[in-house]
């Protein structure tokens, strides 16, 4: 693939009067190396891109028309394309409105983007397969990617014929590019714009007829994001950054043990403190108003607290242990997955293996705090909030509120500062409409680190027994497997609360373990769901990172439990399975493995399937005197389709380092609370410690998977593997500072 | 008091032991430089006070009086700054949030050494990216440095 740059001018004016982006061949997505062994993508910049600005009105402004409810278009031919799901990071904001553009004929260098609000007038902004807005799960592109290209095609159809019929020329016979549309026979063209009015009143087509591969310019392409310019110039405006006409800003303390409760309360010093407007208890907490954020936080710093460490003051990481581990002994049990006869092989086997793996608490640690701008009325509730969970801010606002359906509007800030699945949860926007509600105007609420810390809905630690009877060929004959973890779904998907009561198990937390791509068919998985007092729900690989950390691990203790190569092993494992075996070959083969390493490296293999995709990971390790040095990560990557190789090495790539932190920090606790409430005690990787990376894509079939958590799903495992060649030790938890360990 | 930010002299009134960073943010409606822990951990606040890098949520605003102070909106006024090409050409934000203050740690580190070594990055950019940009931010600053 030829590596192309941008020389800032020629290369944007041939790119601007073509109309196409010169990326090389589009089928083959493997990327090449450069000299240093670093990843290059080819593309050539345009000078200009799509921007993504503010959030959209619920219905068009003055001078624009809808055709469709994703397209606004103004008389002077502004196109501006409404964005469903929440950018954070992940790129979604420049690739669904990508592909709409694309079958739209849009040109995508004008375009404006603008997010989706969710009111009762407001919900064709819904993921189609669930009927509900939010924004998680890896599913964004595969869940919208068809209704992307339906719309784009049906209001490409629909200016068409308004065009033609002005000319009185057949629907056919034109052409949309560019926001124009053409008659190429007599040279003749009107703007989008020019036709816009017309266009909305005719009926959307029920069935749109959609590009050919070869006509769609931006789709597989390695685009420019949308969101980079104001990115790097501070003007991005975050939720923390969001400023409405008369706004106050609050800072909040609540209870910092899990359960806590306030006894009481001295808000002398407060009420009088510079810029004070008010002191409001919330819920459980109390929250302090004032003209700017820092006196709203340091008059809360001069209130006096007596709080009631509430029913889990002995709460610790000990305690918690040991109810894991009783769980993990004696059940009771869920079976969700049964199949074969698990049993019998066990029985008779000569070889059986068990182990125990541990995963820890985690937190989300997004890098802006939560927050969430509120207006709130007698009759009225309009909120603006960083926030991936739209429809369960609006469905949760309308109980606390007692407001009906039309009173309520959840609006997105375009830019959020990390999600990683916290920010599906509606706590902060609750707080912030009470507390606008008790000062009757709108409030800017922000929680600082350490009470985004301690009240975070933390990945559950989780614990795991892997039995395996293993025949001669030293393959698994049957696998057994006790999971142990309280839920992660019902914060986010309370419907879920039914299947939990009556099934005993959690199926995101089950993920990893319902299915398997190995060639296992004697499979027995038992689940407890375990109740804990600590918040825990959805972060970044869900069920998948912490089943998988425990079943690769195994998988490799195996194979060196009859002294076979772990990625030989896998082969065998994968024998039935093409796709599988085309990537871990393939991961295998770039990440070097067999080649001699000096004493003190090792490299460790990975495999899931997760997501949808699928994906093994080589890790590269030097181990000396208990420093661990993360040398290379080698990814392959078979997600379908690849809709846009940079962003999804941007995700394969940044979430790897994700998945470095999970093998970095954990949370624990002590006196019923988190013990770690800032980021200089919850540490996560730095810039130094970064390793090399190799990362290609495999274009195994049309499907499209998730890329946008399934990295950090191999990066444990792979790095338990890589530590045991280097060293002989076999860690079965993380961090790896439980084991005297540290990243270097 | 005045500040001299980004090449201007303006007056802000407010409590002299207010966070720099907080002044910016609200006094001066300069939100481009965040708050990420507010214990000098994460560096999301950096911006430079006599071309330095300061953590300004630990930086009290009395302390710069009398100093040039430069925050992310100060760069460039059109994201001409090498280190803004750079970044853009690389694409290396992810959410964004950290950004700011790792371009302006990454300035601070090429005023002081125009062709940094990997050590010289890593040792000067500590601020942390929960997205994991590192890779391209370590690209961009070469790029940058190489003068695009």
């Amino acid at each position: 693939m030829t590596v192309s740059e941008n020389d800032g001018t020629g290369a944007s004016e041939r790119t601007r009067s073509t109309g196409k982006v010169d990326l090389g061949r589009r089928t083959l997505l493997k990327a090449s190396l450069s000299v240093g062994g670093v990843l290059m993508l080819g593309f050539t910049l345009p000078a200009k891109t799509a921007s993504l600005l503010g959030a959209a009105t619920p219905s068009p402004s003055e001078g624009e028309v809808a055709v469709t409810a994703w397209v606004r278009i103004t008389a002077d031919n502004q196109v501006t394309l409404i964005v469903s799901q929440a950018e954070i990071g992940q790129g979604i904001s420049t690739t669904l409105p990508a592909i709409l553009a694309d079958e739209l004929g849009a040109d995508w260098s004008r375009v404006k983007l603008v997010t989706a609000p969710f009111s009762s007038t407001a919900t064709a902004y819904r993921n189609p397969q669930r009927n509900w807005m939010f924004t998680g799960n890896s599913e964004s592109v595969e869940s919208f990617y068809e209704l992307m290209r339906k719309t784009g095609a049906a209001a490409r159809e629909m200016l068409t014929r308004a065009a033609a019929a002005r000319w009185g020329v057949d629907a056919d016979a034109c052409r949309a590019e560019e926001s124009v549309v053409i008659h190429p026979a007599s040279g003749r063209r009107l703007t989008f714009g020019d036709v816009a009015g017309d266009a909305a009143r005719l009926s959307p087509p029920e069935k749109p007829t959609l590009k050919a591969a070869r006509d769609l310019k931006l789709i597989g392409k390695s685009l420019p994001k949308v969101d980079v310019p104001s990115k790097v110039d501070g003007s991005a405006v975050f939720g923390i950054d969001f400023r409405v006409p008369g706004m106050l800003v609050a800072a909040i303390r609540t209870p910092p043990t899990i359960g806590g409760t306030i006894k009481s309360f001295d808000d002398t010093a407060v009420r009088g403190a510079p810029g004070v407007r008010g002191v409001v208890p919330v819920l459980n907490g109390v929250a302090v108003i004032a003209d700017t954020y820092w006196q709203a936080r340091t008059a809360l710093a001069a209130a006096h607290f007596d709080f009631d460490a509430g029913p889990n003051a002995d709460l610790d990481t000990a305690a918690l242990r040991a109810a894991y581990r009783k769980a993990l002994e004696d059940g009771p049990w869920a079976t969700p997955v049964n199949q074969g006869d698990a049993a019998a092989p066990l029985r008779g086997a000569v070889h059986v293996i068990r182990q125990d793996y541990e995963n820890p608490f985690a937190a989300h640690a997004t890098m802006e705090p939560m927050n969430c701008t509120a207006l709130v009325t007698a009759d009225r509730c309009e909120i603006w909030a960083p926030t991936q969970g739209q429809e369960l801010a609006f469905v949760a606002l309308k109980a606390v509120l007692g407001l009906r359906d039309d009173q309520i509007t959840v609006n997105r800030t375009p830019y959020i500062g990390g999600g990683f699945g916290r920010r599906l949860l509606p706590d902060f926007v609750i707080q912030a409409a009470l507390v606008s509600k008790a000062v009757g105007k709108p409030v800017k609420l922000i929680w600082d680190r350490e009470e985004d810390m301690r009240h975070d809905w933390y990945r559950p630690a989780t614990m795991l027994r892997l039995t395996a009877s293993l025949g001669a060929d030293g393959l698994p004959a049957a696998l057994a497997a006790r999971v142990v973890s309280p839920t992660i779904l019902l914060p986010v998907f309370p419907p879920i609360a039914t299947m939990l009561k009556e099934q005993g198990f959690d199926p995101s937390a089950m993920e990893g373990m319902m299915e398997t791509p190995y060639d296992l068919p004697n499979r027995r998985v038992d689940f407890h769901l375990l109740t804990i007092p600590i918040p825990t729900s959805v972060m970044r690989t869900t069920g998948y990172g912490p089943n998988i950390f425990a079943l690769e691990s195994f998988i490799d203790e195996l194979a060196h439990s009859v002294r076979m190569d772990p990625y030989r092993y896998r082969r065998r494992l994968l024998r039935k399975n093409p796709r599988a075996l085309a990537v871990l070959d393939r991961a295998a083969a770039l990440g070097g493995w067999g080649k001699p390493l000096p004493k003190g490296q090792g490299r460790g293999i990975a495999f899931a399937d997760a997501f949808g995709t699928l994906l093994a990971q080589v890790i590269e390790v030097q181990v000396e005197n208990r420093d661990v040095r993360v040398k290379h990560i080698t990814s392959v990557v078979d997600c379908g389709r690849v809709l846009d190789p940079g962003i999804a090495t941007n995700n394969i790539e940044g979430g790897a380092i994700f998945g470095l932190a999970y093998c970095k920090a954990e949370v624990t606790f002590k006196g019923g609370r988190a013990e770690q409430e800032n980021l200089n005690r919850y540490e996560l990787p730095y810039l130094a410690e970064t390793p090399q990376f190799r990362t290609e894509f495999i274009a195994g079939a049309e499907q499209l998977g998730g890329v946008g958590e399934v990295s950090p799903v191999t990066v444990p495992p792979a790095l338990a593997n890589a530590i045991f060649t280097a060293t002989g030790e076999r860690i079965r938890s993380m961090p790896i500072s439980r084991h005297g360990l540290r990243f270097a | 008091m005045e500040l001299n930010v980004n090449g201007k002299t303006l007056p802000v009134e407010v409590d002299p032991n207010t966070p720099l960073l907080w002044v910016l943010r609200e006094q001066l409606a300069l939100t481009g430089t965040k708050f990420g822990c507010g214990v000098a951990a994460c560096g999301a606040c950096t911006v430079h006070v006599n071309g330095v890098a300061v953590r300004s949520c630990s930086y009290p605003v009395s302390f710069a009086a009398g100093k040039r102070i430069t925050t992310i909106e100060g760069l460039s006024s059109d994201r001409s700054h090498p280190l803004q090409r750079a970044w853009i050409v690389e694409q290396v934000p992810q959410c964004g949030y950290c950004q700011s203050g790792m371009l302006m740690s990454a300035a601070a580190l090429l005023a002081v050494h125009p062709h940094p070594t990997d050590a010289q990055v890593d040792a000067a950019i500590t601020n942390i990216c929960r997205c994991g940009t590192y890779p391209r931010v370590r690209r961009a600053i070469h790029r940058a440095a190489r003068g695009g």
